[in-house]
């Protein structure tokens, strides 16, 4: 059994595939949000340019998954060594961004429709609609901590 | 078509239309380009390959563009609404 198997960057490479699947989370986020904003802009449209943060706030989330996989991927060098424990920690960094990238994303879009829909009737919903995005974005925030962590850990001495 | 409200809402929203997709545009623009563009300058000129530091410094920068978009929609929101101010004093004086 070796510490350094010649498959051991499939896992390393899948961390960085797995990244990207906050994408799908930011994907879900616009297009909640902007069904929202395609209502309110019947009536308002005034209030389009304020009703786009959930928009980029989704973009901020796909680029959470996209720092994390450019990040993983620096980490990938076939001239050096790269043992299993290296590939499964990268596999796990890549896991821990998407995944928490796909629940803010979720949670960016209905949170952004409903008080895009709200805000049409109630300004005041504007300053609750931002907190509660906030909130919601830092979700995705802290599974790139976790992966930011977990590459840390790459640099352990590992003799092949 | 000299009712000054007429003209207001006029030129609201020419300039409403024009500056929003400008606004728009270069947000798009920058939400791309910020953060992986401050990830490779941090990496290579300021934190000699550190690549955690880096990504730190990306996702500080991509929430700098987030946090500004919300300052300049709540701005332009408020500029529009002295615009409208002013189309009131004018319903004022006719209804004088």
């Amino acid at each position: 059994m070796s510490v350094c198997p010649p498959y051991a960057p499939f896992f390393g490479f899948s961390g960085v595939t797995a990244a990207v699947s906050s994408t799908v989370g930011a994907a879900y986020g616009t297009s909640k949000a902007g069904i929202g904003i395609a209502g309110l802009g019947q009536f308002k449209p005034e209030l389009i340019m304020k009703s786009l943060i959930p928009v980029v706030m989704s973009g901020i989330i796909a680029v959470y998954g996209l720092v994390v996989s450019v990040l993983i991927a620096g980490g990938l060098d076939p001239a050096k060594d790269y043992s299993l424990y290296a590939g499964f920690i990268h596999l796990a960094a890549g896991l821990s961004c998407g995944f928490t990238g796909l629940a803010a994303g979720y949670a960016v879009g209905i949170v952004g429709d409903s008080c895009v829909r709200a805000y049409l009737h109630e300004s005041k919903v504007f300053v609750a609609m931002v907190l509660i995005l906030i909130f919601a974005e830092v979700l995705g925030l802290y599974g790139l901590i976790v992966a930011l962590i977990l590459n840390t850990r790459t640099t352990d001495d590992v003799q092949c | 078509m000299s009712d000054p409200r007429i003209q207001v809402a006029k030129l609201q929203e020419q300039s409403a239309a024009g500056g929003v997709l400008a606004t728009l545009l270069a947000f798009a623009v920058a939400l791309a380009v910020v953060p992986i563009g401050s990830y490779f300058i941090s990496l290579w000129y300021l934190f000699d390959g550190n690549a955690t530091y880096a990504a730190i410094t990306a996702i500080v920068a991509a929430n700098i563009v987030l946090v500004s978009y919300v300052v300049i929609s709540m701005w332009e929101d408020s500029s529009s609404d002295k615009t409208s101010q002013v189309g009131k004093q004018f319903e004022t004086k006719k209804s004088r």
